[in-house]
């Protein structure tokens, strides 16, 4: 084992023991924190990407490529391509809501905690993208649920974001307990914990009724990260109650790496049905894949009749987040090749839009809109440097062409069509949910174009200062989000077949 | 290998996971939560421990091993939730979990 191949999640170590360091030692300017933690993420990303083989940044890279997408083996980590294009996302989650968070005021109290907080959760996140063991994979996600509870909580002296952070904690204790003893049950099973033992069921101990029950406890223990339906309940109060920069980085993030481990926990039980049927009880290959589906289908459903009704900008937008998360489940259900990329590149969309819609919530409540969708009102025509790159943002949400959202879902969609039989209607019940979206955004937009400001508006202290009162941090991460929605609409040729291959190099390794 | 039936000891360990559920979803002191919890975590430790005396011996220690990582990572567990309780309590004066009602759907 190289110590090196682990430089990306060293420079977060690294960098948030500089930030608590520094706190202790009296270093109290934000902007300090925030310096380091979007220069490590942004250094990590950097390394992430040369470690995927783009060929400018091999000089960063760490990993050799000799040591990427190996056959699986009873080791407790193991680098795939998937997996960094992964970490890729994960640091770029962070590394906008970083650069965002470097505009808030320059002393603000628990700025340290935040930044250092933000470090150890994204560490946690890549830690999970490297796991090949169901133990190591559930630590991983506590180091980042753990660091998450208290990220929500960082303005302790404020009530919302403190009830927050307690609904948060209660439920994910609650995933802790049924993912960990689901874990037990596979140990049980199998003899070992590895997913190299689990899908391989080399140490097989006998009594397959065993991984039924600890597969469904990891269904509901892993459901409540991604927010699937009906254990998304925490998630509205939480995205709403948190800072803004938070909920960014929850819905960007710690979202995504459920649906990461989704894909390591539940690909290698379907493959293992085939393989060597004693293992598991009979038929239970395809009713894990039409729990899977079932589950998605009601995801995007419930999440997106939700949205419908919410009169508050970030409760709707969290109900979008949760039927963004059902759509990302269609790829685990399909488990195809093909469907495993068009839910990565989902995801990878879904950083931009989401992330990026977080933080125009932010920057607009930085200067005084309040949290009603009603406070929008004439916003996109009074702030058009607000109001355009949100109306981008949920356009893509609703998968309008030439947005990112529209290549992502297409890519996707059709991967289910392909798969056939019942997938098929997997697809369908995704197109619906998009038409169904589009009420919720268009009415946003309609808000924000169409209706005239409300009297108050352009009282306070709207408009004063650099970049609008906004701060250089957050416009610039707003305007990446922006551009990287537009450019990857138009052009997504690259990534997509960077994805798919990665994504056809994992099914091979796949146990 | 041995033929053992795991039939006791799940009944045992489910019956921990369910009053610790049971308890994560009533209890209204934030504190009887955290218990709730524990003991919610460590149905999973009881499980990994027979099992890894029952299984082969490779797992044998592994078994053991994760049984001490579980047991750490409650106590980790318990003080995050500790930290929020205090945040909680200096701000209402109370660590009832009901009385929390900023947000509402």
């Amino acid at each position: 084992m190289n110590l090196l191949d682990f430089l990306p999640e060293l420079l977060l170590l690294a960098g948030a023991l500089l930030v608590f360091l520094l706190d202790v030692l009296g270093v109290k300017r934000l902007e300090v924190f925030g310096g380091i933690a979007a220069a490590v993420t942004a250094l990590g990303e950097l390394v992430v990407i040369g470690d995927l083989g783009y060929a400018p940044l091999h000089a960063l890279s760490t990993i050799p490529a000799s040591a990427i997408d190996q056959p699986l083996g009873p080791t407790l980590y193991a680098f795939t391509s998937l997996g960094l294009v992964f970490q890729a996302i994960f640091l770029l989650t962070a590394f906008l809501v970083a650069l965002a968070s470097l505009s808030r005021p320059s002393h603000e109290p628990g700025a340290a905690v935040f930044f250092g907080l933000l470090l150890l959760a994204t560490l946690g996140m890549l830690l999970v993208a490297v796991a090949s063991d169901l133990i190591f994979l559930l630590l991983a996600i506590e180091v980042t649920s753990l660091s998450t509870y208290l990220l929500v909580a960082y303005p302790r002296k404020e009530p919302r974001p403190v009830e927050a952070a307690m609904k948060f904690f209660i439920i994910g204790a609650l995933s802790t307990a049924l993912s960990f003893f689901g874990a037990s049950l596979l140990f049980g099973a199998y003899g070992g914990t590895s997913f190299y033992a689990l899908g391989a069921a080399t140490g097989y101990v006998g009594y397959p009724y065993l991984a039924t029950v600890g597969y469904a406890l990891l269904i509901a223990g892993l459901g409540f990260k991604v927010t699937a339906v009906p254990f998304h309940a925490w998630a509205v109060d939480v995205y709403d109650g948190a800072p803004d920069d938070v909920s960014a980085f929850l819905a960007g993030g710690s979202k995504k790496m459920g649906v990461f481990a989704f894909f390591l926990v539940f690909l290698g039980p379907l493959l293992l049905a085939e393989r060597m049927p004693s293992a598991l009880p009979s038929g239970f290959g395809p009713s894990l894949q039409i729990t899977l589906g079932v589950l998605a289908v009601l995801t995007m459903t419930v999440g997106n009749l939700l949205a419908l009704r919410q009169k508050e900008m970030k409760r709707m937008l969290a109900y979008s987040s949760i039927s963004q998360a059902g759509y990302m489940l269609i790829g685990v259900a399909v488990g195809t090749g093909p469907a495993i990329a068009g839910a990565t590149f989902q995801v990878f969309a879904h950083l931009f839009m989401k992330t990026g819609a977080f933080l125009v919530v932010g920057a607009a409540a930085s200067i005084g809109v309040g949290p009603l969708i009603d406070d929008w009102r004439g916003l996109g025509n009074r702030r058009p440097s607000l109001g355009v790159p949100f109306a981008l943002m949920l356009l893509s949400l609703a998968g309008i062409p030439l947005t990112v959202g529209f290549v992502s879902k297409f890519v996707l969609f059709s991967a289910a069509v392909q798969a056939q039989g019942y997938f098929v209607w997997l697809a369908v019940a995704g197109l619906l949910n998009s038409a169904l979206s589009v009420f919720y955004y268009a009415r946003v937009l309609k808000v924000m174009f169409l209706e005239p400001s409300p009297a108050s508006a352009g009282v306070g202290a709207t408009g004063s200062g650099r970049f609008g009162g906004i701060g250089a941090g957050r416009a610039g991460a707003i305007l990446l989000a922006t551009v990287a929605i537009v450019a990857l609409g138009i052009y997504p040729g690259p990534v997509i077949s960077g994805i798919q291959l990665a994504a056809t190099h994992f099914l091979q390794i796949g146990a | 290998m041995s033929a053992f039936s795991p039939a006791g000891l799940l009944a045992l360990s489910g019956g921990l996971l369910a009053i610790g559920l049971f308890g994560i979803l009533t209890r209204r002191n934030f504190i009887l939560l955290l218990i709730s919890v524990e003991i919610a975590i460590n149905a999973a430790v009881l499980n990994f421990v027979y099992f890894a005396a029952f299984s082969g011996s490779a797992s044998a220690l592994s078994g053991q091993a994760i049984a001490v990582v579980l047991i750490g990572l409650a106590a980790t567990e318990v003080a995050v939730g500790l930290a929020i309780v205090l945040a909680l309590n200096r701000l209402r004066g109370s660590i009832n979990v009901a009385e929390a009602n900023a947000l509402k759907s």
